[in-house]
């Protein structure tokens, strides 16, 4: 009996770490020729999953551009919990990976600390940056607000009902600059047609707004986005990940609304949401993480920031794909000018 | 000997004790002094308050936007709450004391929305109406673990057997396309797991503890596990048709109630009908008393033959059925597609809501709708760019919880022999 049950817990507790383990070890799909260098990047992912259709994922396709194009190794790892990040920081560092690319703000810290332990090490992180920089590590931040007042001022010319709305995941700068990009372009939108339309979600001056305190809880997103609707915005911007997903659900259900993705394309990568997805923000970490593995591959590597910016291309908005019929065209010349006037510094988002 | 300490337990419950009722008649004094210091005395004289009183999208039930004076208000209600407060130090409620603190706390929340809903609006139908949908899962997972701890076993794993479902009532609803099927595939999965879990502690008389987080951890690693591997690479299998919003006929129409209660998907109505089946199954049936007994003292049960292991397995397996109702929620009612971990704890806040409804159905659905109405009350307050953090907002329910469990509102009653194994002599 005893020794029954002892057999049937241990099969349990192999299974779910064999299920772990397999989970978070997979090699990419595809081919996977061992480059001739043996240039290995590694990529510790947040809570958020390797396919979280967001910056965890976009980070990945740029190790996955790599792949092709210079035969280089990818692998990941997915956090589960915070606990992971320096346990698969220290799992990397023994399988002697040549870049290790972490994701996300919250995992700043442990790879700060495994830098300063391994200064022989190269690391890149993805959305976060230090100040003062760290010799051994890239950071990949991104001037978001740039995309961001871009998306407010076609939402402020697109809007009905006069008032549009956002939410975040977490009040951390990474998710904010998108907001306060968001209620920038609004407010260029109202001097340049003396209208007076109103962002509900998030106040520039005091930092505060909405948000739903998750990067999972989609069932809280589709609550916000009710919450917003309810109080008259017809256009909704989630910056919460995988959450803004129910705030998609919730719109759909509702039918006289429309969304504005963040991070990537949300047309392309939920195309079941495609018609009421009127741009997204995206940020082109693909573009920025494949730089620092250049640098790796042609031995260039220095430590400091990579910033991605309109201008180089690092953000941008998505094409309006199935909505373009609500965008007029005056609109979309205002808003060539504005990303045109915000590159060349005519108009200043400080 | 278990029946006179309950009887005498009761009897605490009741009877307000001297400390109990100087301490609840001071906190309402102080209520009332917060909303009239705080809220009423920082409201100018002319802002009105607006609330809506249809929730958005919805054309039956209609009715007309409610304006108040703000600050009038705020003196009203403050008034009210004092003499609530008065009453309680001089005479005292007695055995209505707690439904005084309830109504005192009612009117601090409203009290709070009109002042930081002056001069603006807010819509209050669209806040409950969330309120009830968030509410879902959360009951839903107190119904699952009182099923289970009231025949004595510890149910710790809804929120791994919510988490299975989710994701196997959206493949079977994608694969099949048919939404019943997935909703029935969801409850297959989740039973699936209650009866490991049954086979575990009731056969193998493993801690349930212990048996009960194995179970959480193989469903959030197997969830993942395939999430990853088919749910991303083939979208298909993630796009499950969802039940869509059903108004009840004439029920719909009733204001501001229909479009909250009547004006609902199918999820808001299993609900009630379990909270239904369950408060008179278990109180009102000769079962109902045979499945409890096994969960207070399972050794006179068996003397007075009950069969326990196979009462002890009905209930696991109920409590299964019910988290896969709960689970499929997430899928099939809320979001239309799976993502790992989108269960979001629920589970475990639902058993802090069954704990906090003292292991009753009707308590627990009370509980439920008191944590979605802090998390939906908590946007609409961010959203009206109040001076709360959001973050105090979030973790008001759990506060609240903890100052329940503390005894400020009475002892709870756990089932007496839960968590044992029984062993037969």
């Amino acid at each position: 009996m005893r020794k029954k049950l002892v057999l049937i817990v241990s099969l349990l507790l192999v299974a779910s770490i064999a299920l772990a383990a397999c989970q978070t070890t997979t090699p990419p799909v595809g081919e996977q020729p061992p480059a001739e260098d043996g240039i290995k990047v590694c990529q510790i992912t947040d809570t958020g999953g390797i396919d979280d259709k967001s910056f965890n994922a976009t980070a990945w396709k740029g190790i996955q551009d790599a792949v092709e194009l210079h035969g280089v190794e990818g692998k990941f790892l997915e956090s589960e919990e915070v606990a992971d990040y320096e346990k698969f920081l220290n799992a990397f560092l023994e399988e002697d990976c040549d870049l290790i690319v972490t994701v996300g703000f919250l995992i700043g810290d442990a790879t700060k600390a495994a830098a300063e332990a391994n200064p022989d090490a190269k690391y890149s992180i993805v959305d976060y940056n230090y100040d003062p920089a760290i010799a051994n590590v890239v950071g990949q931040i991104f001037d978001t607000d740039e995309a961001g007042a871009l998306a407010g001022y076609l939402a402020a010319g697109v809007t009905k009902t006069g008032i549009v709305g956002t939410f975040g995941g977490l009040p951390i700068p990474t998710v904010t600059i998108f907001m306060d990009g968001f209620v920038k372009g609004v407010e260029l939108y109202n001097q340049a047609k003396g209208t007076e339309v109103k962002v509900l979600g998030w106040d520039v001056e005091t930092q505060t707004g909405l948000f739903s305190n998750s990067f999972d809880d989609q069932q809280k997103g589709n609550e916000l986005a009710k919450s917003l609707m309810d109080e008259g915005a017809d256009i909704i911007m989630p910056v919460a990940g995988p959450v803004g997903l129910g705030a998609a659900a919730a719109i759909k259900e509702r039918g006289n609304a429309y969304l504005i993705g963040v991070d990537s394309d949300w047309a392309l990568t939920s195309p079941d949401y495609a018609d009421i997805i009127l741009t997204s923000v995206m940020k082109l970490m693909d573009a920025t993480t494949l730089q620092v593995i250049e640098s790796v591959i042609d031995g260039t590597f220095v430590g400091g920031d990579v910033i991605g910016t309109l201008a180089n291309g690092g953000v941008a908005i998505a094409p309006y794909h199935e909505l373009e019929s609500l965008v007029p065209a005056e609109l979309t010349a205002e808003i060539e000018q504005l990303k045109a006037d915000i590159i060349s510094g005519a108009v200043s988002l400080d | 000997m278990t029946t006179s300490t309950n009887t005498i337990e009761h009897k605490v419950i009741h009877d307000v004790s001297p400390t109990r009722k100087l301490a609840i008649g001071i906190s309402e004094v102080l209520i009332a002094l917060l909303i009239f210091v705080v809220f009423a005395l920082n409201v100018s004289g002319e802002l009105t308050t607006r609330f809506v009183m249809t929730p958005g999208g919805i054309n039956q039930g209609t009715m007309p936007d409610i304006v108040m004076p703000s600050q009038l208000t705020l003196f009203s209600l403050a008034g009210i709450v004092l003499a609530i407060g008065i009453f309680q130090l001089v005479k005292g409620f007695g055995k209505q004391t707690n439904l005084m603190v309830g109504i005192a706390g009612l009117f601090l929340m409203l009290a709070f929305l009109v002042w930081q809903a002056a001069g603006t609006s807010v819509n209050l139908a669209g806040m409950l109406s969330s309120a009830v949908l968030l509410a879902v899962p959360i009951t839903l997972g107190a119904f699952s673990g009182i099923l289970a701890e009231r025949c004595g076993i510890v149910n710790i794993s809804i929120e791994g057997m919510m988490l299975m479902a989710s994701m196997t009532a959206t493949i079977a609803g994608s694969l099949s396309k048919n939404i019943w099927v997935g909703l029935l595939g969801g409850i297959a999965s989740s039973v699936l797991l209650a009866l490991i879990l049954g086979v575990l502690s009731i056969k193998f008389k493993v801690n349930q503890t212990i048996s009960g987080t194995v179970i959480n951890i193989f469903s959030a690693g197997m969830t993942g596990f395939i999430s990853q591997k088919f749910l991303q690479m083939i979208p298909h299998l993630n796009q499950p048709t969802m039940f869509p919003r059903v108004p009840l006929p004439l029920l719909a129409d009733i204001p501001l109630i229909g479009p909250i209660l009547f004006n609902q998907n199918i999820f808001v109505y299993l609900m009630f009908i379990i909270l239904i089946v369950l408060q008179v199954a278990l109180f009102q049936t000769r079962w109902g008393l045979r499945f409890r007994s096994v969960g207070e003292h399972p050794k006179a049960a068996d003397t007075l033959g009950i069969d326990v292991i196979k009462t002890r397995y009905i209930g696991v397996i109920l409590s299964g059925v019910v988290a896969g109702i709960g689970g499929a929620f997430f899928t099939l009612g809320s979001v239309g597609r799976f993502d790992e971990g989108m269960t979001a704890g629920k589970g475990f806040i639902g058993l802090a809501a069954m704990i906090f409804g003292n292991w009753m159905p009707l308590g627990s659905l009370g509980a439920g709708l008191l944590f979605g109405f802090a998390d939906s009350i908590g946007s609409k307050l961010s959203l009206l760019r109040s001076v709360i953090p959001p973050q105090f907002m979030a973790m008001a329910p759990y506060l609240i919880t903890m100052i329940v469990l503390a005894g400020f509102i009475g002892k709870g009653q756990a089932p007496a022999a839960e968590g044992e194994p029984y062993e037969k002599e």
